[in-house]
């Protein structure tokens, strides 16, 4: 069995890094790899690389959280421990581990709602100035907005059991993230920095 | 010629999202098997929740703890679980308790043979832990309380079941647990339409029979034909 933690972390860097993508900080990342890729330079690509990374891990987290539901209920142990850190025990809780109007399994709800913004911004990034962009980055916000009521309900679950799912935790911080992503494409809008100009460098590049 | 390309790349990416979805739920559906949580035959039985009463003080119930998760069909290790419930109100109950306490100690082995069924002998299959869900029905006079659920248990105490006093109920004193379940929590969750009602669930965690899917098989019988036995 492949450590938790490891897989953990494999969510955690291109979130963190798809973070950073979308913050000044990426303003520095962008110029120290545009030498590899001149692309990186705009900051609107920045950006949407960002968001599409998050996205990503975010949906590949669902799935995962999916699949330890099943297997749990095949009657395994995937990541029972005794300490707060137990994703068996919460995602394992028949009476919190499906939602409460449809009876999906949260990881379901999760892969639906991350295809979704998957859509967004992937048409969004290779689209960045077509008329509907604008408000599929609104829809965007919107949808991940409604998750945050969502992710305070499922995290009073985990205060109930009073254990935390590490991995649905992962997911959580995709979708906060991706909130942040879609207001601030919002704000370039407005700021004028969702022009679709090239670095120099970058147009020879892609030349 | 007038060509709409902002439609091709949202369908170009709808449909690669779709793949990828799809994708997801072939691994998924490839890699696992999973098990309805319900409490029909064959279902992964809900956990039981509460305080629970062993003759002698009140507890966190932890149904996990009596669990064998990796125990496979045949084998004579693990030990089943026997889910009765009931209300100390309920008449049914009242007379079936002598019953269920004579096949407790039978098949907790902690009685060499059983008293009501003569001729047999020590129970050579896996120990059966009998369980009781003590409920309160929404019936005029079902009104019960922990005192109540621990006179029923103990056949002891000045509390009423079923109109007369908990002494005088059939049977001797229960040996094993009671879990407060006067809120209905558990009967809601596994679905009980009445009492008594019983659950024979594997060590593993799975309904392996259920009294209101049999209406015509006793408990005993039900023990005796679905457990592995003379290993």
């Amino acid at each position: 069995m492949v450590d938790q933690n490891l897989l953990l972390l494999g969510y955690v860097l291109p979130i963190v890094f798809g973070l950073v993508l979308m913050t000044k900080a990426g303003d520095g990342l962008g110029a120290s790899l545009s030498g590899r890729q001149p692309l990186l330079e705009h900051a609107r690509r920045r950006h949407m690389l960002g968001m599409n990374l998050v996205v990503l891990a975010g949906f590949v987290v669902s799935v995962h959280t999916l699949w330890i539901s099943n297997k749990i209920s095949e009657g395994g142990n995937v990541c029972s421990t005794a300490t707060v850190f137990s994703c068996d025990d919460v995602l394992g809780n028949a009476q919190y581990n499906t939602d409460p109007v449809f009876g999906l399994p949260w990881g379901m709800i999760g892969m639906l709602a991350f295809g979704a913004l998957m859509f967004i911004t992937n048409s969004v990034s290779k689209e960045p100035d077509a008329l509907w962009a604008e408000n599929y980055l609104k829809y965007g916000k919107y949808m991940t907005a409604v998750g945050v009521p969502i992710i305070a309900l499922l995290v009073s679950y985990e205060i109930a059991m009073e254990k935390i799912c590490q991995f649905c935790t992962m997911a959580h911080i995709a979708n906060m993230v991706c909130l942040f992503g879609f207001w601030r494409a919002g704000k370039m809008h407005e700021e004028g920095l969702w022009n679709d100009e090239l670095p120099e460098d970058a147009k020879e590049a892609s030349a | 010629m007038k060509t709409n390309t902002e439609a091709d790349v949202r369908t170009d990416t709808g449909i690669k999202v779709m793949a990828l979805f799809f994708v997801a739920i072939i691994f998924l559906a490839l890699t696992t098997d999973p098990i309805k949580v319900g409490t029909k035959e064959g279902d992964r039985a809900p956990l039981l929740e509460g305080k629970a009463y062993n003759g002698s003080s009140w507890y966190e119930f932890d149904m996990d703890s009596y669990l064998t998760k990796n125990w496979t069909a045949g084998d004579a290790e693990g030990q089943w679980l026997l889910i009765e419930f009931m209300d100390t109100d309920c008449p049914f109950c009242v007379r079936s308790a002598g019953d269920v306490g004579f096949d407790a100690e039978y098949f907790m082995k902690l009685q060499p043979s059983h008293r009501t069924n003569s001729g047999m002998g020590p129970w050579d299959g896996p120990v059966v832990n009998f369980i009781a869900s003590a409920t309160e029905l929404d019936i005029p006079g079902h009104e019960t309380s922990r005192d109540e659920i621990k006179a029923f248990r103990d056949k002891s105490g000045e509390e009423v079941c079923d109109g007369k006093s908990c002494t005088e109920r059939s049977g001797d004193a229960h040996p094993f647990v009671y879990i407060d379940d006067i809120d209905q929590d558990n009967m809601k969750e596994w679905k009980v339409p009445g009492t008594p009602a019983y659950f024979l669930v594997q060590p593993d965690g799975i309904v392996a029979w259920t009294s209101t899917e049999n209406a015509q098989e006793k408990v005993f019988d039900a023990i005796m034909r679905i457990t592995p036995q003379g290993a």
